[in-house]
């Protein structure tokens, strides 16, 4: 198990290096939507399957898709995007090390306290719950201000995105439904006198 | 498993997710995948913890993260399509109209 998961890790983090490196955006986009299926194997083997599965379809299903349709939508000079690459490699190097050797000094000498867990996992599956179900179990009531908190961070996203991306092409002519609803009889009908020869 | 084996690696990708961010001055699509990554190293972690801990709360903020990370996507694009629709290019440089 220990062997399969070193596997699975060392996918993931070339995967995901060459998502940062590669030269064409449809690359990275695939080599993201590869590392996203790696970490659903690495949450599958930390019993986590309700948020693999989330993951594959929320992530490859929709945001990865999302991803392709922008860069295939946009028409840009791939090869010149790169250009500033060499220019700031050693400072995102540094950087990174930098926060890496940091974290590896936390590390050293971490100590996990083993208290009582909040929502025991062990205990909820001995009692007949799936993942899903405890998963549901808890959210649905314990954590139900933040759920519905999530629905609304999604709508108003949603709203963002729509305004955002609509445009407004005036030059198509439209009809303005307030306006129609409000035109009276007088404004549009004219009565003229058919005997009256000079109208 | 080990606890370190998931601190390891959600650091590693989180900092290479950081130097993405860095080395990607000219393409907005590339940071945006960065910050994807960065994210998916941080749920690696939160799940690593809930595996260790046998606890189920790790995972329930995994979720969470998820939308949040779902809908920083579909903002982050639509502000690129208005960016490239508006200047015809997707370089972070070239973001520079109100003089900040």
């Amino acid at each position: 198990m220990n062997l399969f998961f070193i596997i699975i890790s060392t996918l993931l983090v070339i995967s995901s290096t060459l998502v940062v490196l590669s030269k064409n955006t449809v690359h990275s986009v695939l080599f993201l939507i590869f590392s996203f299926f790696n970490a659903a194997i690495i949450f599958l083997i930390s019993d986590a399957e309700f948020l693999a599965m989330t993951l594959i379809i929320v992530y490859v299903g929709a945001v990865a898709v999302l991803f392709l349709f922008v860069v295939m939508m946009i028409n840009i000079n791939f090869t010149r995007l790169k250009e500033g690459f060499l220019k700031y490699l050693p400072f995102g190097i540094l950087l990174s090390f930098i926060f890496l050797t940091e974290l590896t000094f936390i590390f050293s000498d971490f100590v996990v306290d083993l208290k009582e867990p909040k929502i025991n996992i062990e205990s909820l599956f001995l009692s007949g719950n799936s993942n899903t179900k405890s998963l549901g179990l808890f959210m649905y009531t314990e954590y139900f201000i933040i759920f519905q908190m999530s629905a609304y961070v999604l709508l108003v996203a949603m709203i963002g995105a729509i305004v955002l991306a609509y445009n407004q092409n005036k030059k198509v002519k439209s009809q303005n439904i307030f306006y129609q609803n409000n035109v009276k009889k007088e404004d549009v009908i004219r009565l003229t006198d058919p005997n009256n020869k000079e109208k | 498993m080990e606890i370190i084996n998931y601190l390891v690696l959600s650091s590693i990708i989180f900092s290479i997710g950081l130097l993405g961010i860095f080395i990607n001055r000219k393409n907005m699509i590339t940071i945006l995948m960065s910050i994807e990554l960065m994210l998916l190293g941080v749920n690696i972690n939160f799940v690593g913890f809930s595996s260790y801990l046998n606890d189920l709360s790790g995972q329930i903020f995994a979720m969470f993260i998820l939308v949040v990370a779902a809908a920083e996507a579909a903002v982050g694009l639509a502000i690129l399509t208005v960016f490239f629709k508006n200047k015809g290019t997707i370089s972070v440089d070239k973001i520079n109209q109100m003089k900040g």
